[in-house]
């Protein structure tokens, strides 16, 4: 039914100096969905994502963008990274200039845009990442999470159709991993599809649609994450942990506070109103 | 070096046309490094410390700071012209003899060190007042605009940027090192130094790689393409500069 955007074949990929990264990599993502994927450090994720806009060329397998296999010359992969942007997890190697507008601006100048559309783009993502009161600051002057909006707004700008945040919310602080989030929202609602990865159990329980785990270099599972979690043996080992939700709702099954039948709970929300309001019966 | 850095980012002449400033800074500076009497530089001087303190709002002790800096230089390469050692004790202004050896002062070479005191000095107040009003950034794209060959330029971002990442880099290795004791003898300290810059070094090539794929990520091909922010371009500030230097090049040219 729906449309596969971009899927990853048989990816075998080692590092120069030898070491596995990849290995029978298989992953599909639809168009429009919000795909997490989980795993610990040094997983793949990363190593995962450079593949997927043609960064690092697989030693065998390969990657197909609209059911295309992607071409590795230098004019086709100007498309490709056009259409699927990744946001990397350091800002410091992602912004490359102390201006905030200059660092915006270079990613759709680069799509050969007029000034006018470039200029508008760049108020856009401004806007888009809360960001409007930074472009006149210096990089260096940031926090670590306003770089990190303003390394997100640099993405945005070139308004891809696909778009990757490696470990997005690491090193943000609650309020603005929430508002974060928010934004992801709202790119969904727009229609883009979004993949992130993380090792946070909790956000990628409750945010995404599909989820694939991955433990040294492969993909060992993917599916609903409501399914995935509830299968002990591939979580311990992809070294990850329950999500709490789903700790609260098996803890309050187990002692009989809810009954059995009740749905897995998505969100927080989702939970607590499952919970009975209770009812004064002693007096 | 850093407190310049931030002053340019947020003192209230941050809103002016970049090329305006330049302007002002630079025939002022050329105006005052031509000049043949003393009045010019000290008119400089006035001009740049009135623009810095008041039209920008640095603080004066910031901008005394900053000009003690250079002081120290300037006062021995102005003695060494203004003292003369000879054994001919005639023609000196001011002079001790001693043995023989006369040192003292020739009062044409008085006039020739204080005229170059206050020239340097007065240039080194245009350069303080760029510095301090227009930030890095805007300087590379003046010096775009004047047509700078575009390696230049480009190789001035990054490395204005990566200046940053590493002494922030550099700041947090040392204070490991600090916390483990690492500086607390001379020949420790040396060893953490050296340990210090082995870590930085291993740093620049996993940021340069970095750094690369995320520009190609963003469809880098080659040429670093940017935008600035538009600056209002005022007609009164080119006004301003008229009115200001013209009366410091005439001065310059009809003081005999």
């Amino acid at each position: 039914m729906s449309e596969i955007i971009l899927e990853a074949v048989d990816l075998e990929y080692s590092y120069p100096d030898g070491t596995k990264a990849l290995s029978n990599v298989n992953l599909k993502v639809q168009k429009g969905e919000k795909l997490a994927i989980l795993g610990s450090n040094g997983a793949g994720k990363s190593t995962l994502f450079m593949q997927f806009n043609g960064i690092y060329r697989p030693n065998s397998g390969s990657i197909k963008y609209q059911g295309q296999d992607i071409s590795y010359k230098n004019r086709a992969l100007i498309e490709l990274r056009k259409q699927v942007g990744v946001v990397f997890q350091d800002p410091d190697s992602q912004l490359f200039s102390s201006s905030v507008y200059q660092d915006i601006s270079f990613g759709p100048l680069n799509l050969g845009l007029s000034e006018e559309e470039v200029r508008e783009r760049v108020k856009q993502a401004l806007i888009d990442t809360e960001t409007t009161d930074l472009e006149d600051k210096p990089t260096h002057l940031l926090s670590y999470g306003q770089k990190k909006r303003v390394s997100i707004a640099g993405v945005l700008a070139m308004e891809p159709e696909v778009i990757i945040f490696d470990e997005p919310t690491a090193g943000l602080d609650p309020r603005h991993a929430q508002e974060f989030m928010q934004l992801l929202e709202d790119f969904s609602l727009e229609g883009k599809t979004i993949i992130l990865s993380t090792h946070d159990v909790d956000l990628a329980y409750s945010w995404s649609d599909r989820l694939a785990i991955m433990s040294s270099g492969e993909i060992i599972a993917h599916g609903e994450p409501r399914e995935l979690f509830l299968r002990p043996e591939l979580i311990e080992r992809a070294d990850l942990a329950l999500p709490w939700l789903l700790e609260m709702y098996c803890g309050l099954v187990e002692k009989g506070w809810l009954p059995p039948s009740t749905p897995l709970p998505k969100t927080r929300d989702d939970l607590l109103r499952s919970i009975p309001t209770k009812t004064d019966t002693t007096g | 070096m850093i407190d310049i850095d931030s002053y340019a980012y947020s003192n209230n002449l941050k809103t002016v046309h970049p090329a305006e400033k330049s302007l002002f800074a630079l025939i002022s500076m050329v105006a005052c490094l031509t000049a043949t009497t003393v009045i010019t530089p000290l008119i400089v001087l006035a001009l740049m410390a009135g623009g810095i303190v008041l039209k920008a709002g640095i603080p004066a002790r910031i901008f005394v700071r900053l000009m003690i800096v250079p002081l120290s230089f300037l006062l021995i390469g102005v003695l060494t012209i203004a003292f003369s050692v000879s054994t001919n004790p005639s023609g000196f202004w001011l002079a001790q003899t001693m043995y023989g050896v006369t040192i003292g002062i020739h009062y044409p070479d008085l006039i020739t060190a204080v005229h170059l005191f206050l020239r340097s000095l007065g240039a080194v107040s245009c350069l303080y007042f760029l510095a301090l009003t227009t930030p890095m950034t805007e300087l590379i794209t003046v010096l775009n605009k004047l047509r700078v060959p575009v390696i230049i330029t480009e190789l001035m971002v990054l490395i204005y940027r990566f200046i940053f990442v590493f002494m922030e880099t550099a700041t947090t290795i040392r204070r490991a090192q600090l916390s483990r004791s690492g500086y607390i003898s001379m020949k420790r300290s040396f060893h953490s130094l050296s340990l210090l810059f082995s870590a930085l070094l291993g740093k620049v090539f996993v940021k340069s790689q970095e750094l690369y794929d995320s520009m190609a990520a963003r469809c880098y091909s080659g040429e670093i393409k940017v935008l600035t922010k538009k600056h209002p371009v005022s007609p009164g500030n080119y006004l301003i500069i008229i009115g200001l230097e013209i009366p410091l090049i005439l001065l310059n040219l009809l003081w005999r």
